[in-house]
């Protein structure tokens, strides 16, 4: 077994795609982003600008909430930067990096939050796209995030086309990908899984040339999680499993 | 001090007819007129149409207790552990809520457009995606010449605008901490602004820092006090999200859950 959970790998293949003076956003209904903001400002030694839903600029918040829109997340930001101006400031070409979650991702990093089957006749209703049709193709880069990692996640073809634009990054619990010449490649497997288990297990066709067992976890990182998730809560409700 | 706009909860749901188009303030569980809300349960209004970027427990009651019957909405969810909103996922899918699927933007767009007195109005973004075919929308090439192509979304004016807030005066200001969400272009783009407030205060106190105020009186029209009425959600700062309530409100088996939540909710110990 490699050092890390299922969890630990999402979470943490989601923090390492923050970058140095950048400006990140975490929207509603993200724990996994949300989890990977307050990582990165905790876990790596730089300065980078972490903005979210509930109108916090860089954030102190006195608990971790478990509603990744709660008004705690704007507890200690000297402003409130609230939704119609993240909004705007994504549409102007502001904001480098933000997290958007997914139902159904496609070899290009498109993205289905909206319905499985006929939108008009939906086997499954899904929540909808919040931000997604208008930052995904307005953000510098955006990244995303699958619990489930399997052929009906991670697909040949959408069943609607809530966002397009294409993801920059996306993590699982058994594979981290990059967007390279406009797809999906493979970056890094978890050392729990393998590169021919990725394979069987992702729906598009995808790029592995370079890519390599994920770098375990740094003790900062180890220690920005654990003080995060203090009693393993977030884990625990989070119920990934590798298989 | 001018006229006073204080009502009681039921005047102010009795307000809102059958076939109104109202929006909600709030976000999921933060912060949303969920007294109000329960208020036009117990009237037995019908065939609502909701409006609101990223509504929960609101539009999930509705379709629950069969109010609503359309909306407009960009995400839907209970957030946090819950998932999925399941009432209303049931209405959609069973075609008893007709939807009109936004991203939060377009719908922000479209009351822009209300709010700023034009016919539709610009939003950023929307290159690929399936929801402008969806919903019949267009997209205009720049007429000053910069090739850019800009998807216009058609002007959404709410009959109603509804926010819950921290503070308002006798006279119809209002004022929220924490994010105000999208309550000001709601209030800005609505026909007839309503509030709920937790409390109400001197005008005083809002005059030494006017530019706290959310909403300026003359844009309301009624004020109802209802001490923690965006229960079971959270109002900062002043409570948090009541999640037990939730998990119980998520318990699909438990046939007689609404009417007992309606008899316990904090409305009906203030009237």
């Amino acid at each position: 077994m490699s050092e890390f959970s299922p969890f630990s790998h999402t979470v943490l293949g989601m923090a390492r795609f923050i970058r140095p003076d950048e400006v990140t956003f975490s929207g509603v209904n993200s724990t996994f982003a949300m989890l990977a903001c307050l990582l990165a400002k905790r876990a790596y030694p730089f300065d980078f600008t972490y903005i979210n839903v509930a109108g916090g600029v860089d954030p102190d918040p006195s608990f971790i909430p478990l509603s990744s829109s709660d008004p705690v997340l704007a507890q200690g930001s000297c402003s409130i930067f609230a939704n119609e101006d993240f909004y705007d400031l994504c549409c102007r070409g502001g904001m480098d990096l933000c997290f958007l979650g997914a139902a159904q991702i496609d070899g290009e990093g498109c993205t289905n939050v909206s319905a499985i089957g006929d939108w008009h006749k939906p086997k499954v209703r899904l929540p909808g796209g919040g931000g997604g049709a208008v930052m995904l193709p307005t953000a510098r880069r955006a990244v995303t995030w699958r619990t489930e990692h399997s052929p009906r996640t991670l697909v040949k073809k959408l069943d609607f086309v809530t966002a397009s634009g294409g993801m920059h990054g996306l993590a699982t619990p058994i594979a981290i990908f990059e967007k390279r010449d406009g797809r999906l490649a493979l970056k890094h497997w978890n050392p729990d899984s393998s590169l021919d288990e990725v394979t069987e297990r992702t729906g598009f066709t995808f790029d592995a040339i370079g890519a390599t067992p994920t770098p375990p976890p740094t003790a900062q990182e180890r220690e920005a999680l654990a003080f995060l998730d203090k009693d393993g809560a977030f884990e625990r409700d989070a119920k990934v499993r590798l298989r | 001090m001018s006229r006073s706009k204080v009502v009681p909860l039921a005047d102010l749901a009795a307000r809102i007819p059958d076939g109104a188009s109202v929006a909600l303030g709030g976000s999921f569980l933060h912060r949303g007129p969920f007294a109000l809300v329960r208020e036009l349960i117990r009237q037995g209004r019908r065939n609502l149409e909701i409006m609101k970027q990223s509504p929960g427990y609101d539009i999930d009651i509705l379709c629950r207790a069969g109010v609503a019957d359309r909306a407009r909405v960009g995400i839907v969810a209970m957030e946090g552990n819950f998932g999925m909103a399941p009432w209303y996922r049931r209405a959609v899918e069973q075609g008893k809520l007709k939807l009109e699927e936004h991203a939060c933007a377009t719908l922000t767009a479209g009351m822009r457009a209300a709010a700023f007195g034009v016919p539709f109005q610009p939003v950023g973004g929307l290159h690929g995606s399936d929801l402008p075919a969806l919903n019949g929308w267009v997209k205009l090439p720049d007429p000053y010449g910069s090739n850019e192509d800009t998807w216009v979304i058609p002007r959404i004016r709410p009959d109603f605008a509804v926010i819950h807030v921290a503070e308002a005066t006798a006279s119809g200001d209002a004022r929220t901490f924490g994010t105000p969400n999208w309550d000001h272009i709601m209030t800005r783009s609505a026909g007839r602004v309503l509030i709920v407030a937790e409390k109400l205060v001197e005008e005083e106190v809002f005059a030494e820092r006017p530019e706290f105020t959310l909403v300026p009186r003359f844009l309301t029209e009624a004020v109802a006090v209802v001490p923690n009425g965006a229960w079971p959600g959270s109002c900062w700062p002043l409570y948090g999200v009541d999640y037990p309530t939730i998990e119980a409100y998520m318990d699909e088996t438990d046939e007689g859950f609404l009417e007992k939540h309606l008899a316990e909710a904090p409305e009906t110990r203030h009237e």
